[in-house]
């Protein structure tokens, strides 16, 4: 008799139970997500300015060193198929993988001109957001310990939807960095017919002139 | 002061006037439409010209202002003109009910012009008051005003016709240019000259680093103008809440 009544009550308990014990589970598990991409922004980024700030090393040195790590971190090929706009879908397959290939260097070259000048800084994370499942904003500040000027603010787009956290873009002060390219490319391949070798070619050339020294 | 804002006004007033002259003869292109950009070809001509006026006067002049005055002095003169702009982004802060950031300008202004010497300090920065900064464009902007087609206004640069706009609010709000005294034509025309310089020794490794790495100089101003604008509006709120997916 006590078998019918009870083992419904059990059951319940056992349910309320794992709901109780599942909910904070659940509840915690944006905040942990966020927390693996801020972790891989604090702790990334950092290395990475550790980097460029190494005087030990050559300029080649920097500049191989500096490939590496960014491209452990940066979805280029994503973000370079971003930045191809419309003529992503209009362009021979050959030039968008040749596109890819010519981003890779140049992205390369530009993120070490743009960030050579803060390598005296150090970063802070000072929060996140998550505009979806997989797709965060990790917040960050660029202090000088040198100067008594306000910090910069960096933000870093990470995604996670591949498994593991991967930068997709940053923005300085509010502008992201492949917004401008996206801009920059679709109005020189609006002027140029859509030719996506010609942007290759260009693109090329300004990666070998950004490796060279400021005039 | 007067004569020189109300030039640069005057010009803002003709620039806005050209484009419209402009578009009867010469049809934009679809991307130029896409970019909300449709007077692009007369603003690339105008960038042309900002970039000689920069290079040929501009930049020789910014060099000089290195070499003669020293990082503390540049600093003085930096804060000293932030310090002369406070009042107009004070009324701006209101305008836009940002009472907080109001409070914020008002009190720099006290504290700056006195401890600080009549601006040329900043001790309100180290109080915790930092400084940010608003004019009319953003606070039209905030009262839901459209931005319009993107503008290359001569000597100022990228703009819109509601920026424009905010310039010219702004230069009627400015105090400073009511106080009437002497040698007032030269104190005018040295403080725009200074803010030149200022802004250009602030933003010259930037300009560089752009030129070096852009693919289309002018797109890149235009996306960067854009999003920076959009930014100030928002006061850094709000942030990546309309980017594109990727």
């Amino acid at each position: 008799m006590h078998i019918p009544t009870t083992l419904p009550l059990v059951r319940r308990a056992v349910l309320v139970l794992a709901v109780l014990l599942a909910a904070p589970m659940l509840m915690a598990r944006p905040a942990a997500a966020a927390n693996v991409a801020e972790s891989f922004v604090g702790d990334n980024v950092n290395k990475g300015l550790q980097i460029l700030n190494d005087k030990k090393l050559t300029t080649a040195q920097r500049r191989d060193q500096f490939e590496g790590f960014l491209l452990s971190l940066v979805d280029v090929r994503r973000v370079a198929l971003f930045t191809l706009g419309q003529y992503r879908r209009t362009a021979p397959p050959d030039d968008v993988e040749a596109f890819v290939a010519a981003f890779k260097n140049y992205a390369v070259a530009a993120y070490q001109s743009y960030f050579a000048r803060y390598t005296d800084q150090t970063l802070k994370v000072t929060g996140s957001t998550q505009r979806s499942p997989t797709d965060y904003i990790v917040q960050t500040q660029l202090i000088d310990p040198g100067s008594n000027q306000q910090p910069l603010e960096v933000d870093f787009r990470v995604r996670t939807d591949t498994g593991k956290p991967v930068l997709v873009d940053v923005a300085v002060s509010g502008i992201w960095l492949s917004l401008e390219e996206r801009d920059q490319f679709v109005a020189f391949l609006g002027q140029n017919n859509g030719n996506v070798r010609t942007l290759i070619s260009h693109l090329s050339e300004l990666a070998v002139n950004l490796g060279k020294p400021a005039q | 002061m007067r004569g020189l804002r109300v030039l640069a006004v005057g010009l803002c007033g003709l620039m806005l006037a050209l484009p419209l002259a402009g578009c009867a003869t010469t049809p934009p292109s679809a991307e130029a439409l896409a970019a909300r950009d449709p007077y692009e070809g007369m603003n690339r001509q105008t960038l042309k010209f900002n970039g000689k006026i920069d290079r040929y006067f501009v930049i020789p002049t910014v060099g000089l202002y290195f070499i003669l005055v020293p990082e503390p002095g540049r600093r003085a003169v930096h804060n000293f003109l932030g310090n002369l702009s406070l009042p107009t982004i004070f009324v701006n802060d209101m305008f836009q009910g940002e009472l907080k950031r109001g409070a914020q300008s008002a009190g720099r202004f006290v504290i700056n012009t006195t401890i600080g010497l009549g601006g040329f300090f900043d001790p309100a920065t180290r109080m915790g008051i930092p400084g940010h900064g608003e004019d009319f464009g953003q606070t039209l902007a905030v009262w839901g005003a459209k931005e319009g087609p993107y503008l290359v206004l001569p000597f100022f640069g990228p703009s819109s016709p509601r920026d424009a706009a905010g310039l010219a609010v702004d230069t009627v709000m400015d105090p400073t240019n009511y106080i009437h005294f002497k040698q007032h034509i030269w104190w005018a025309a040295g403080r725009e000259y200074f803010t030149l310089l200022d802004l250009r020794a602030q933003t010259y490794q930037t300009v560089q680093s752009i030129q070096r790495s852009s693919v289309d100089y002018y797109s890149s101003l235009r996306s960067l103008y854009r999003q920076l604008r959009e930014e100030q509006i928002r006061n850094g709120r709000a942030k990546g809440q309309d980017l594109p997916d990727f």
